[in-house]
């Protein structure tokens, strides 16, 4: 009896959070595939199955096509753009130089202010006519005519892939510098020792080491890029003329501006399945580093 | 010179073009939050005005309802932190202490609900809180950023209580405390820091969300902050840039020197809840 009671105290310390993440987290997800598959009206009432017929409607859609073919150029641009700045900021953040603190203070900037007032920021910064990037460029002599940053889909999606980028820099920055300190110094000094290059010392030693912090890095960029709604929406709404658009944004709308709810949950659960397939990858990429869960942690 | 501050000169000049960017915008915001209006669309566009105008942040808490937004905004943080650490710290110190079966299935689910995000699940959530009663009611942006922030709240609670030694609980025990008392007297003290650095992160999560405050509030006197700031840009002919700029900076300055304090403990619980 005593011992029963022993072996449910964890399983009530743990049952009260796990009912309100199964409520607000669980449940949409099974509302979402019932809705998916019934004719909704535009106030939400289900009114019967329609055999996937919502599947169907965005399968044929050329809209869904494109915010889907945006969503992968957005996603990827933005991984690897921002993987590509981070390793050698992460490098240079982890040797010994005058000013480092403040060197990492300023990286770590974009992280600190929430992305909904990064892009409020840069909408205005932006602006065709008055924005301070055209003063700035103007000043300096590289254009002589305003540019309408956001009025063309195409300037408008670069600039906010870099917005992008900028953004998921320091997070990158961190996990990097999380491996990068924890590399044997011992391997380098053998390096040295036997004569190996700055290059060959990086591609040989740091980079294999690096391996599966880099992985986390990307699917942990992956998943939160994929689906990030605020600088797009912000900046542009998906527009000008659905330019813009990825999923997310397009799923957005849908929802909440033209009322097609079946359309919406079909899509949300079809995005959901994306983003259960990447969390899968992650867990197995995580569990790989860490087998033994009973041992206590060490120092971070 | 020595080899460090020839190091030091060069890191500096690779870093500078990225710091440029990164500085620009908060550059952006200040210079139009202190400028008059009738500077904003000067042309062709400078940096320069003719005065500070600090008055734009008196005119703009009048005008944009900035009290009303900063008090929504701080009823849900704090809510939201509240529940999302009483449910937390029960469920990291099980993590921490026990074995149980289910253990890893209960990770497992962590992991999975840390990467949840929330638009995935918006029209869900938004039906959800319909049948609950709950729209245009800021309790329900509690109840939904207490769940999304609790797998990282458990993580970072986990790992700090994981270094928390248990021979002072298990001396305490030898002493003949019970459970109860040893951990109220002695283990709880010793997690304070722990407890406030994770209801920080917490609070800045929620003090930030854009999305479900977006969705669930449909009348401008519950907005929160970002979301009452993008309401002043979005869908307007006349957008008032010196008040959207003044409302920016005071919305993100305090909390982007705490988190920037702070920031150095995040790496513990955030996605590295796993990672050594």
């Amino acid at each position: 009896m005593a011992n029963r009671i022993q072996k449910s105290v964890p399983l009530m310390m743990i049952l009260p959070g796990l009912a309100l993440a199964v409520a607000i987290i669980g449940y949409p997800i099974f509302d979402l595939a019932w809705t998916s598959l019934q004719d909704v009206s535009r106030f939400g009432k289900l009114t019967g199955f329609n055999g996937g017929e919502n599947y169907a409607e965005v399968f044929g859609d050329p809209l869904f096509w494109e915010s889907l073919w945006r969503t992968g150029i957005w996603t990827l641009a933005v991984v690897l753009g921002t993987l590509a700045i981070s390793m050698p900021v992460a490098m240079i953040l982890n040797d010994d130089f005058y000013g480092r603190g403040l060197a990492r203070v300023i990286i770590m900037l974009p992280w600190a202010i929430s992305l909904t007032m990064t892009a409020v920021v840069w909408r205005w910064a932006l602006n065709g006519r008055a924005g301070l990037l055209n003063a700035t460029l103007m000043n300096a002599g590289i254009i002589d005519q305003p540019i309408e940053w956001l009025a063309t889909a195409s300037t408008a999606f670069v600039v906010e892939i870099l917005v992008g980028i900028l953004v998921s820099i320091p997070f990158t920055t961190t996990i990097l510098l999380g491996g990068l300190s924890s590399m044997p110094q011992d391997a380098y000094e053998a390096a040295v020792v036997d004569g190996a290059s700055g290059w060959h010392q990086f591609r040989y030693i740091t980079l294999p080491l690096m391996k599966p912090f880099i992985n986390i890095a990307i699917v942990l960029n992956v998943i939160y890029v994929f689906n990030s709604l605020p600088i797009i929406w912000v900046m542009t709404e998906g527009g000008p003329a659905n330019g813009t658009d990825i999923l997310v944004t397009y799923l957005y709308k849908l929802a909440f501006r033209f009322g097609q709810l079946g359309k919406a949950s079909a899509i949300s659960l079809i995005m959901f399945f994306v983003l259960l397939a990447f969390t899968m990858l992650y867990v197995a990429l995580v569990s790989r580093n860490d087998r033994d869960d009973a041992a206590p942690e060490e120092e971070v | 010179m020595t080899s460090k501050t020839t190091r030091s000169i060069l890191y500096w000049a690779i870093l500078s073009p990225l710091m440029v960017v990164i500085l620009f915008p908060f550059g952006v915001m200040f210079v139009t939050a202190v400028r008059p209006r009738a500077e904003l669309f000067t042309y062709p566009p400078t940096w320069g005005f003719s005065e500070f105008r600090w008055e734009n942040f008196s005119e703009m808490w009048v005008k944009t309802n900035f009290g009303g937004a900063l008090l929504n905004s701080l009823y849900v943080s704090i809510s939201a932190t509240v529940v999302a650490l009483v449910l937390s710290i029960p469920a990291a110190y099980a993590m921490s202490r026990y074995r149980f079966a289910g253990k890893g299935a209960y990770r497992t689910f962590l992991l999975m609900t840390q990467m949840m995000s929330p638009i995935v699940l918006v029209l869900g959530l938004f039906r959800l809180m319909m049948a609950l009663g709950l729209v245009n009611d800021l309790n329900s942006l509690v109840l939904t950023y207490a769940a999304f922030n609790m797998a990282f709240t458990i993580w970072m609670l986990q790992s700090y209580f994981n270094s928390i030694p248990r021979d002072l609980e298990e001396a305490a025990w030898m002493d003949g405390a019970s459970h109860l008392t040893s951990l109220v007297r002695i283990f709880l003290p010793l997690a304070v820091p722990a407890m406030v650095v994770t209801a920080i992160f917490t609070f800045i999560n929620s003090w930030n969300e854009f999305v479900l405050a977006l969705t669930m509030m449909r009348s401008s006197e519950d907005f929160t902050l970002p979301v009452q700031i993008y309401a002043q840009v979005a869908g307007r002919y006349q957008v008032e840039w010196h008040h959207v700029m003044a409302a920016t900076v005071l919305a993100t300055v305090p909390v982007a020197i705490v988190f920037s304090w702070l920031q150095r403990y995040l790496i513990r619980g955030m996605a590295l809840g796993a990672v050594k």
